[in-house]
């Protein structure tokens, strides 16, 4: 987890969110798998993987009282599966901010490697936050 | 797994019914306590007016289904694209439907893209997209 809060300010294109760090145990495995409804396959989730590093870098932003982030819309590539019990590491920085109106369209860039610094997949999120 | 890759073939539909359970532990799975998918009052007072899914749970059925047809091929290869166009919430049934929408060869390798679409019970559309499989030539 970053160690400290991000501004909403600071989020202007090119920024990089601090680093982190994650085990994919098996209880986050199963977990996710139940959430999901789903069945295992031996591998973790790929989308598992996606839906902790975007929720580990949105939550270090603060957001005024009361207001919404919406998820717009998501890209994603894989390169290799990741065996439960594996650490990745998860880097996601901002490509552009879109102000329409009273919204901002915040456009994240986002990479996750495996303990042996292999891409395991990348992609962008499109989070629609308050100007 | 699909026993035949060629365009037009249709993939197997997966069916989620979302409840307010379902949502609350996606949020502990992931992380992801935004207000707007586990708070109901708060959600209430949002031009939302109640919670809503993670976009992310139903991208998760997607996957599941492309897993079904593609396995290993879309988990350590595939490729996705997808807009959120309405939330999902807690009571809708989703079926997410996709299809093979044509293949293509780069460089000796082979590619299936499909479109996929995720729908509530009413027909309204909440996610839409694209994905492309890398896979071999040998499964078609």
């Amino acid at each position: 987890m970053p160690d400290r809060a991000t501004s909403y300010e600071e989020l202007t294109p090119g920024y990089k969110f601090p680093s982190t760090t994650f085990e994919l145990s098996a209880s986050f495995v199963s977990k996710y798998l139940k959430a999901v409804d789903s069945e295992g396959d031996g591998f973790v989730p790929p989308l598992a993987i996606t839906a902790y590093a975007i929720a580990a870098t949105t939550k270090s932003v603060p957001l005024p009282p009361d207001t919404i982030a919406i998820h717009a819309s998501q890209e994603l590539e894989f390169f290799k599966t990741v065996p439960i019990g594996d650490t990745i590491e998860c880097h996601i920085g901002v490509l552009q901010k879109i102000s329409r109106g009273k919204m901002s369209m915040l456009i994240l860039e986002l990479e996750v490697f495996d303990k042996g610094k292999e891409k395991v997949q990348s992609g962008k999120a499109t989070i629609a936050l308050p100007a | 797994m699909l026993t035949e890759i060629q365009e037009g073939k249709v993939f197997d539909p997966v069916v989620k019914h979302i409840t307010q359970e379902n949502i609350n532990l996606y949020a502990e799975a992931s992380g992801d306590f935004n207000p707007i998918h586990i708070d109901e009052s708060f959600a209430a007072k949002t031009p939302i007016g109640g919670t809503i899914a993670h976009g992310m749970l139903s991208l998760a059925y997607v996957s599941e289904m492309m897993t079904s047809a593609f396995g290993q091929n879309w988990l350590s290869e595939g490729k996705l694209r997808a807009k959120f166009k309405e939330p999902a919430r807690p009571g809708d049934t989703l079926t997410i439907n996709g299809k093979i929408t044509c293949l293509e060869q780069r460089d000796d390798v082979s590619y299936a893209n499909c479109s996929f679409e995720c729908l509530n019970q009413k027909g309204e559309m909440i996610v839409t997209g694209e994905t492309t499989v890398k896979f071999s030539s040998d499964s078609k």
